[in-house]
């Protein structure tokens, strides 16, 4: 019995996994269509181009460059493996706020503002700390866990006026994000934190490294040599491990989860709703700030502080990581680097080949965007089992009336295994052979909340 | 509407029809047969495939087997449009009306009459109002539908029906909703109907209204046609036992209640109403002591689940005290007032699981701190799933996969069962049930209600808050009968009749505030 159990359940598991690969590949696919749309139709390219610029677009993160007689040349590029693992750092950190928040029943579209802050104050402790009397150590330890605060206290105003004025998150999230973002021009605006030893970078901050402070390399540079890579994806790792162990082993993770899947049940069973769904935003809102900090931290980043008028992508882009790894956390680490990949991507093609950034970045987009499809796509494989099913049972049915005697009772059994298939999608709910009050009321239930 | 075709006694024939879904036959060649101008009920638990069998008939679904005959002729139906060609209409459990559209709107819609793509509703109207008026069925066709009471969007769902000249009109479980008066006012109006000749099948699992009101009666039982019978040649208990498939007790078999010391002491108690001005709940004062089961009776919207919020802290108490086991707990968290008080919620689906979560997730709900499942701050998964195990065994909870099984999926007899389990299984002095057996088949109920007798004997005090008049008076020790926000009256279930806790249901009479003989 339990083994049949567990197999169900991994069952589902390799149905959400198989449908993030295949949105991908699809996401690829329609992106190899548009480099070959625009390189047929573009004259400074051609066919040639086209064929270069869909393998790199498969391969990039494996190219090496061009050989002697102008070919593509593929291998293991230690440059573009590092540079992914730099980048996908704080993607993983924002995928994990928006899937913490999903996982709560909360859509976290605040980590733009989240990240920002979390920069901000990173930014300020490691600059600001003098490095010649706090070890730079120790100066790292506080601008991380300083960057890590500011954004989980950024995240708890959407709780909090969710909690207790019941306002969309969604609504006070994209309030915050712009609020942090002039917040953070008008903090940097006029102080010493600004990069006027370069004359041409005077749109930036320092990096961190003026004041000494730099991640740990922890020798990833020896294996991925050149690269930009340091210490911070293992901190991400680490941090993704320990959300998951939050989220599925604690009693903290169970009431999280249990305020976000019903809120009335939840306080009905003596849970504090309120300071869970501020708790719940505040650690999405850490998890975004933590990844600013690792970004920045990193030592050879550069923060443009006149951000008034644009958002983080990084910020944004936590909500494809998130979907594509169906918010499990796990999950998350490898959705991040994918989506890093692709910006290795996007940077191979403008290198190698004749199509510009833009293009790049529009193949990449459509990439993101078709991957976000994941959830149709697993509910496609739920709907077409069901189907056959069906079908195999009615072929099966048809010919043996007269075995219905001996097949009644156990082709008969709870009913609650009919409608576990669908799991409320598909047809109108008072259909369900199992138990139509039920199922109708689900519904209502859910209007209600 | 009377169609030219020659008159067949049967105007519509369901033979043989089998409908499977993966991993259950829902109808297994089942055959009904309806007369012109007869009621005919359709009777059985949940999931015995009642709702299912009409689904075929309305054109939901395309059985595997059988067919379908109006007037002898064999017809295809393959979607709701083909049964209104036919002349078949059906008032659903759960009523398909829009929201913010106005009664009138609802009523012509899928139907308007149109002059160049413009609505004609002045027509509409008067065809409507006249139905209205013929058969009694009062109501506002310029309100909204989310402004009337349930009562009146069962009537629009009616005149929906009346309004396309149905002749075959299907109830699905239309009581389930109703006050008791609004089930009478509705069983006259199904009786008017067949008197004009129009045919109805009545979905039931209420022994006592089909027995008032149908002509005939088919029990479906786990999908397969257990018979057809004349009402007037059977008794509620023949059907009930054909229905369950054993013996079932209808009456409550209960000791004498031994009341000891007072557990619950409510005095004053006012609890605002969110919807209107006046305090829902107003000045109501009453104690459950140990052994003895109490009773809120009432119509259903007279400050009963207010009060039962306010007593368990899901609403904020504007004035007056609570005291549960000598504490008072007046202004106390959820979590404190639980400590000693058990909770059926009236509202299983919003309340009392959370629908995603597990079976075994579901039964920890209030207990997942406590150290038998809780060791620093990590759920023990192995804890949880013995218990989980136990409960399910201990209390019969059935479901498709065990703990694992995602609440969700569970039928709703089921749903309660758990609810019951985790909330008897917590062993509070105080049991405050509210509407324990709605929605159930009478197997369930038998079994909640002997749940319940067994707390009482075991010297829990038990609060129950009941709509049902049969369930008031064959299960309660004292009842007190709530209207407009107030106790009314207090009446002891072995000397009160039936008709006068009615009046008292209906504001008509009152007595005491205070019930003296407590």
């Amino acid at each position: 019995m339990n083994q049949r159990l567990s197999q169900l359940w991994q069952r589902d598991a390799t149905k959400t996994v198989l449908a993030s690969l295949v949105s991908i590949l699809i996401g690829m696919a329609v992106g190899g269509v548009i480099i070959f749309i625009v390189g047929m139709t573009n004259p400074s390219l051609g066919p040639a181009s086209v064929w270069e610029g869909i393998r790199l677009a498969f391969l990039g993160l494996f190219s090496t460059g061009r050989d002697a007689a102008g070919g593509l040349t593929f291998g293991f590029n230690p440059v573009n493996m590092g540079d992914m693992l730099f980048r996908a750092t704080p993607l993983i950190l924002t995928g994990l706020s928006v899937a913490v928040a999903f996982k709560t029943g909360l859509f976290n579209i605040g980590a733009p503002g989240q990240y920002l802050m979390g920069t901000a104050v990173t930014l300020m402790l490691a600059l600001g700390i003098p490095s010649e009397t706090v070890p730079t150590a120790l100066i790292w330890v506080i601008a991380f866990l300083g960057g890590t605060l500011a954004g989980a206290l950024w995240g708890c105003i959407p709780g909090l006026v969710k909690a207790f004025l019941n306002i969309n998150e969604v609504l006070a999230c994209i309030m915050t994000n712009w609020i942090a973002a002039n917040l953070v021009t008008w903090m940097f605006d006029g102080s010493d934190f600004r990069n006027l030893v370069e004359n041409t970078k005077s749109g930036y901050i320092y990096k961190t490294s003026y004041n000494g402070v730099e991640t740990a390399k922890l020798g990833l540079d020896q294996i991925f040599p050149n690269s930009q890579v340091n210490g911070g994806i293992v901190v991400a790792i680490v941090i993704a491990i320990l959300v998951w162990v939050l989220m599925s082993k604690t009693t903290l993770g169970y009431q999280l989860k249990a305020c976000g899947a019903n809120r009335h049940a939840a306080r009905y069973a003596g849970i504090a709703d309120k300071r869970n769904i501020v708790l719940s935003m505040a650690i999405a809102g850490g998890l975004s700030g933590a990844g600013a900090a690792l970004y920045y931290l990193s030592g050879n980043t550069e923060f443009f502080w006149s951000t008034y008028q644009t958002l983080p992508a990084i910020g944004f882009n936590g909500i494809p990581v998130a979907l594509l790894a169906a918010s499990n956390p796990i999950g998350v680490v490898f959705t991040g680097c994918f989506m890093s990949m692709l910006d290795i991507v996007g940077q191979q093609i403008t290198n190698l080949t004749a199509y510009n950034e833009y293009i790049a970045d529009i193949i990449i987009a459509v990439i993101v965007y078709l991957s976000a499809f994941s959830l149709v796509i697993k509910m496609l494989f739920s709907w077409r089992r069901k189907r056959r099913a069906e079908e195999e049972n009615a072929n099966a049915e048809e010919p043996g009336d007269g075995e219905e005697g001996s097949g009644g009772p156990a082709a008969a059994p709870l009913p609650a295994d009919a409608p576990a298939e669908d799991g409320g999608a598909g047809a109108p709910p008072e259909d369900r052979p199992g138990d139509a009050p039920g199922a109708e009321e689900t519904g209502k239930g859910g209007e209600r909340a | 509407m009377q169609t030219e075709t020659k008159q067949t006694e049967n105007i519509i024939e369901m033979l043989h029809i089998t409908k499977e879904f993966p991993g259950i036959i829902a109808n297994d060649d089942i055959t009904l047969q309806l007369r012109r101008g007869e009621i005919h009920a359709l009777l059985g638990e949940n999931g015995a495939g009642k709702s299912t069998l009409m689904s075929v008939l309305f054109g939901l679904y395309q059985p595997e087997a059988g067919e379908i005959r109006k007037n002898g002729q064999p017809v295809k139906i393959h979607s709701p449009n083909d049964a209104t060609a036919l002349g078949i209409g059906m008032v659903h459990q759960h009523f398909k009306l829009v929201d913010v559209f106005t009664v009138l709107d609802n009523i012509i819609l899928g139907a308007e009459t149109t002059k160049l793509g413009f609505l004609q509703k002045k027509e509409a109207r008067r065809k409507v109002e006249e139905l209205s008026q013929r058969y009694g069925l009062k109501v506002d066709l310029d309100a909204r539908v989310e402004d009337i009471t349930v009562g009146m969007q069962q009537r629009v769902e009616i005149l929906k029906m009346l309004y396309r000249d149905n002749e075959i009109l299907i109830f699905d479980e239309p009581t389930a909703v109703l006050t008791p008066q609004e089930i009478e006012e509705l069983m006259a109006t199904m009786k008017e109907f067949a008197r004009e000749g129009k045919s109805i099948l009545f979905i039931s699992h209420k022994l006592n209204e089909i027995m008032e009101v149908s002509d005939r009666v088919t029990v479906l039982r786990k999908g397969k046609c257990i018979g057809t019978v004349n009402t007037c040649d059977t008794d509620k208990q023949a059907l009930s036992n054909m229905m369950v498939g054993r013996p079932v007790q209808l009456e409550v078999v209960k000791g004498e209640a031994s009341p000891g010391e007072p557990v619950l002491q409510v005095s004053g108690l006012c609890v605002r109403s969110r919807t209107h001005k006046r305090d829902a709940v107003h000045d109501v004062s009453f104690t459950v002591r140990k052994g003895e089961i109490v009773c809120i009776a009432g119509i259903d919207g007279n400050g009963q689940s207010e009060l039962v919020y306010g007593i368990t802290g899901l609403e904020k108490s504007s004035a007056g005290s609570v005291t549960l086991c000598g504490h008072d707990i007046s202004h106390a968290a959820i979590r404190q007032r639980g400590q000693d008080m058990s909770h059926i919620p009236e509202d299983r689906h919003k309340h009392g699981l959370i629908l995603d979560f597990t079976l075994e997730q579901n039964l920890v709900l209030q207990r997942f701190r406590e150290p038998q499942f809780e060791h620093l701050g990590f759920i023990k998964k192995g804890a949880v799933r013995q218990y989980a195990q136990r409960l399910i065994e201990q209390y019969d909870v059935r479901s498709g996969q065990g703990p694992v099984t995602v609440a969700r999926s569970m039928s709703g007899g089921n749903q309660q069962k758990a609810i019951i389990a985790r909330e008897i299984d917590r062993d509070k002095e105080l049991i405050v049930a509210v509407q324990p057996t709605r929605g159930l088949d009478v197997g369930a109920i038998e079994y909640i209600h002997k749940q319940l007798v067994a707390e009482r004997d075991k010297g829990r005090a038990v609060l129950l808050v009941s709509l049902e008049l049969e369930e008031v008076m064959s299960l309660s020790d004292r009842i007190l009968v709530m209207y407009e926000g107030e106790i009314v009256g207090e009446l002891d279930p072995k000397t009160a009749t039936v008709q006068e806790l009615g009046l008292y249901m209906a504001g008509a009479k009152r007595t005491t505030k205070e019930g003296e003989g407590a």
